[in-house]
């Protein structure tokens, strides 16, 4: 596993600046307006903001021809890390811009250059009051509904997560409503759920983050849990693909949408009041192509002509193809009187929500911008509702829907869900 | 670092959003695919970072364009425009230069359907552009760099060959009228839009200067900055709804009803020859394209690994000389006469359908990334790093020609490892105008982030130049600069001395970058 810049040396190489990494992949592109997949490039424009663009600045800081400054921070953390230059890099290249793009900023904290000054603060407040908003912890459950039941002693654990808990607890609710309804077998963490340690780790604070996983590791371990629900994509990602890539863990992560759609499947729930509303889905980056587990790979480069090596035994290629793309979908779809219609930009190619990568809380006019032109993408499509799966994108969705005045509703999958089966937040 | 008054001046046109001087930004200019073989050729330690631009700036339009190139001449600075900015052409290529990106003036001005024209400024790429194109039953001529990168950019100043070339031409002959900053900052309108305001045209009425603004094979952004330009549209032989499913890297496209692709083999190259040229005559295929074994392997793979394991199968005994065909028709009966007529010139000279004998299965986004022109980038899935040498702009017995006398050269940095190995094999035709005319280069793998393979390409490079003067090959693909131009000038009737006239008369102060096009004066 690679663990410095350095060891990204020769892959960076190979970058040729072909501005793929601007673009959805060329065989999706089915309009101008929704081609680009890349917020930060379309915002700022120079080329630096672009995942080929920080993968030159790595090769750059490498070879000491740049120093950082206040610009040089800027595109680094002008940037969600939503990996959408990385899926688009992979069509034809074997690049790894994404996990350049962390390195670099995990180089950028370690150097002392880094993080902004918005996410020092956030760091403090994980380390005081294990959530990066700054809320007291003893109010981290407050979201949970009176008389809702759930087992002390159960091995599943559903994970809240702090965005849930302080900023979007309608999810919670919902979530916990579900539960409750189809007599799910679930504990919570309650005092003992502390942040998953995703804000850290997209920020380049990987040794903070490292501890907090480690910890949390323990404490999972020692309530007896073999499996996480979540309903935060965030949390998604960082038990399912992070934690095991750093830590030794085998618990099973599922996401409330794969979660309802096997209950769907073996009858376990059943969604029979019609919920009348055209809707379109938008896929969270880190419930998407980011929750593709990384595949371990030890093997050799084995030259098969001249010049041209292949791994040995095969590399699994980290392309976002085992994303949770359909579950959501399949949920939705089951709801009835519920008309799902796609956006242009889906699954592995989606356009982010403008939240992710520390950037919501250093830069949130470029965090409201990207939410704002993703609004525009599902109001083109003539849905009344736009519905995602992760409380990070639905607090930005939402911020953007409400500053441009727009009539365009936000659900959660979980909200909707409840609906059809008779309930309410 | 720019003057401070010129810095001033610049910002104020642009604004302070759009300009920086910022060491990391500027390096993300400077660094540029196939800086590392021009470097290795001038006998310099090869890497991609070439020169660092002074400033970056990023206009909007055509008036800040012509405000930026007016403060250039006024203050001895030099500039490079460029769209997407792919390869080290579009660089800047000495000191004291600023770089000009275009990717603000990202706009389609015009999809006139009538007279099947369209209107682009620089950064609109030709993904975007085919597919508002397709939603209106048209299509226009992508050049082979790939859908991510502007159609303005190679219509106006490059060569262009691409993947439709045998029912589009290339991008020389596509442009109409173009709207052009000249390097004094004047403006420039060619063709018909110079007196009519409409720009069906680029040859009149009014003035056609098609020859000096681009030549045989382009100025390369050495010649002032374009900043619109028309090309000419084709009728699109499909559905306009634009099916790609599945998800990445396994895309399935819906290949329309009348759409039909051959990879038709020969048994040796007087029949491949024979067969390549009535094709053209016949006008039944939108692609038309021969490579070698190993190419076809490359175009119909998704993956490298998936590649390698059909160049190491028992394809390449059964291919020897081929070339694939796409027969895309509008209608039924077109359908039928075209593919009638594809099997009975295949007949009559000896061919066979390696896809009608189940030697070869093109997958259905071969189809797909053949008309969105992404079949050329698979060669990069190796080393992530390729180019191309030769060039021929000739006929298709040229590039035949080219292909026979490029193996034994090829193979002798193969044996020695420095470049990839295709046998010495590798090349890619294509021809235009009804196989009256055709382009012919020879890709090659290389490492870049080996000194010795980037050092073994250019020397590579190097003898093919020689080798197309020695047998009368015809100019490069990529002939660049003032050591090509001295290179080739003299066996081609010392046309280098005109391209010297013409960057006097254009550019009087030597503003825009001649460095990957021609200095003034010697």
């Amino acid at each position: 596993m690679a663990t410095s810049l350095s060891d990204y040396e020769k892959l960076m190489a190979g970058c040729i600046r072909c501005s793929n990494c601007k673009f959805i992949p060329a065989l999706q592109v089915k309009s101008q307006k929704f081609s680009a997949i890349c917020p930060a490039i379309e915002r700022y424009n120079f080329h630096a903001y672009s995942g080929g663009g920080k993968m030159i600045i790595a090769q750059a800081m490498l070879k000491n021809r740049i120093q950082y400054t206040e610009e040089l921070l800027k595109v680094i953390y002008r940037c969600t890390a939503c990996g959408g230059c990385d899926i688009a890099c992979k069509f034809f290249f074997e690049l790894e811009p994404l996990e350049v793009i962390l390195e670099l900023r995990n180089h950028c904290v370690e150097s002392g250059a880094g993080p902004m000054p918005q996410h020092k603060k956030y760091i403090e407040s994980i380390k005081i009051n294990h959530n990066p908003y700054g809320e007291n912890h003893e109010e981290r459950l407050s979201w949970l509904p009176k008389n809702t039941t759930f087992k002390e002693d159960s091995d599943t654990a559903y994970f809240v997560g702090c965005t849930t808990s302080y900023r979007r607890r309608e999810i919670a609710q919902a979530t916990a409503k579900i539960f409750d309804m189809v007599d799910l077998d679930f504990t919570i963490l309650g005092p003992e759920e502390f942040c998953c340690g995703s804000p850290l780790l997209r920020i380049g604070d990987r040794r903070d983050a490292l501890e907090l996983m480690q910890k949390n590791v323990e404490k999972l371990k020692n309530h007896g849990i073999k499996r996480i629900v979540t309903s935060c994509a965030g949390c998604y990602s960082m038990f399912k693909v992070e934690y095991p890539r750093y830590l030794k863990t085998d618990f099973q992560v599922i996401h409330t949408s794969e979660l309802l759609d096997n209950m769907l499947k073996n009858g376990k729930l059943e969604l029979d009041k019609e919920v009348p509303l055209k809707v379109t889905y938008h896929d969270p980056c880190h419930l998407g192509r980011n929750s593709e587990p990384y595949t371990p790979w030890q093997g050799q480069m084995v030259k098969v002509v001249s010049r041209v090596y292949i791994p040995v035994p095969p590399k699994a290629i980290r392309r976002g193809t085992n994303g949770v793309y359909e579950p959501p979908r399949n949920v939705l779809r089951s709801i009835p009187g519920l008309q799902l219609i796609e956006m242009e930009r889906i699954k592995e190619y989606a356009y982010c929500c403008g939240a992710g990568g520390g950037v919501k809380s250093a830069f949130p006019d470029f965090a409201l911008w990207t939410a704002s032109k993703r609004v525009e993408e599902a109001k083109s499509t003539g849905a009344e509702a736009l519905v995602s799966c992760c409380p990070f994108c639905a607090t930005n969705l939402k911020d953007a829907i409400r500053e441009k005045g727009e009539k365009m509703k936000f659900y959660d999958l979980t909200e909707l869900v409840l609906k059809s089966m008779g309930g309410s937040t | 670092m720019l003057d401070r008054e010129v810095y001033r001046a610049l910002e104020k046109i642009v604004g302070s959003e759009n300009i920086t001087e910022e060491p990391a930004i500027l390096d993300t200019y400077a660094y540029q695919w196939c800086t590392e073989v021009e470097k290795a050729s001038r006998g310099e330690e090869p890497s991609r970072f070439g020169h660092r631009p002074e400033a970056v700036v990023l206009p909007c339009c055509t008036s800040e364009v012509q405000a930026i190139v007016k403060i250039c001449n006024q203050y001895g600075i030099r500039f490079k425009a460029h769209s997407t900015g792919l390869g080290v052409w579009g660089a800047v290529s000495g000191p004291g230069t600023i770089q000009l990106d275009l990717r603000r003036m990202n706009k389609i001005l015009e999809i006139n359907e009538k007279n099947m024209y369209a209107v682009i400024e620089p950064y609109v790429t030709n993904a975007q552009l085919q597919s508002e194109l397709i939603k209106r039953g048209l299509n226009h001529h992508m050049q082979g760099a790939g859908p991510q990168t502007s159609p303005l950019a190679s219509h106006t100043s490059m060569v262009g060959p691409g993947f439709t070339s045998a029912s589009t031409g290339f991008s020389g002959r596509n442009v109409l009228a173009v709207e052009w900053v000249l390097p004094t900052g004047e403006i420039l309108r060619l063709g018909s839009l110079n007196c009519s305001e409409e720009w069906f045209s680029g040859d009149g009425p009014g003035p056609s200067l098609r020859g000096v603004m681009r030549g045989f094979m382009g100025a390369y952004g050495g010649l002032g900055v374009f900043t619109k330009c028309a090309i000419k549209l084709y009728p699109w032989p499909g559905p306009r709804e634009w099916k790609v499913s599945g998800v990445i890297p396994n895309y399935e496209f819906e290949v329309p009803p009348y759409w039909k692709m051959f990879v038709l083999n020969f048994p040796d190259w007087d029949s491949f020859e024979e067969a390549y040229y009535r094709i053209g005559e016949a006008e039944v295929s939108m692609m038309a394209m021969a490579s070698s074994q190993e190419g076809l392997a490359t175009m119909f793979s998704n993956t490298r690994e998936q590649t390698i394991e059909k160049i190491l199968s028992d394809l390449m005994t059964k291919v020897q000389r081929y070339f694939i065909v796409l027969v895309a028709a509008h209608t039924e009966r077109e359908f039928k006469y075209k593919t009638k007529l594809v099997n009975e010139i295949v007949k009559e000279t000896g061919g066979e359908d390696l896809v009608e004998k189940g030697v070869v299965k093109p997958p259905s986004i071969s189809y797909a990334e053949g008309v969105r022109n992404m079949l050329g980038s698979h060669a990069f899935r190796f080393t992530s790093c390729f180019q191309s040498t030769h060039g021929g702009m000739d006929t298709i017995s040229m590039a035949i020609n080219i292909a026979k006398v490029n193996v034994p050269i090829k193979r002798k940095y193969i044996e020695k490892e420095l470049i990839g190995d295709d046998r010495g094999e590798g090349m890619w035709i294509t021809f235009y105008e009804q196989g009256h005319f055709a382009h012919m280069e020879i890709p090659t793998i290389y490492d870049p982030a080996d000194p010795e393979s980037c050092k073994g390409y250019a020397d590579y490079s190097m003898e093919c130049n020689k080798a197309d003067i020695e047998h009368s090959l015809g100019i490069p693909f990529f002939i660049v600069g003032d050591r090509m131009h001295d290179m080739f000038g003299p066996h081609c009737c010392n046309y280098q001395n005109w391209l010297r006239k013409i960057k006097e008369a254009f550019d009087p102060n030597c503003v825009s970058d001649p460095g990957h096009y021609i200095s003034p004066k010697k």
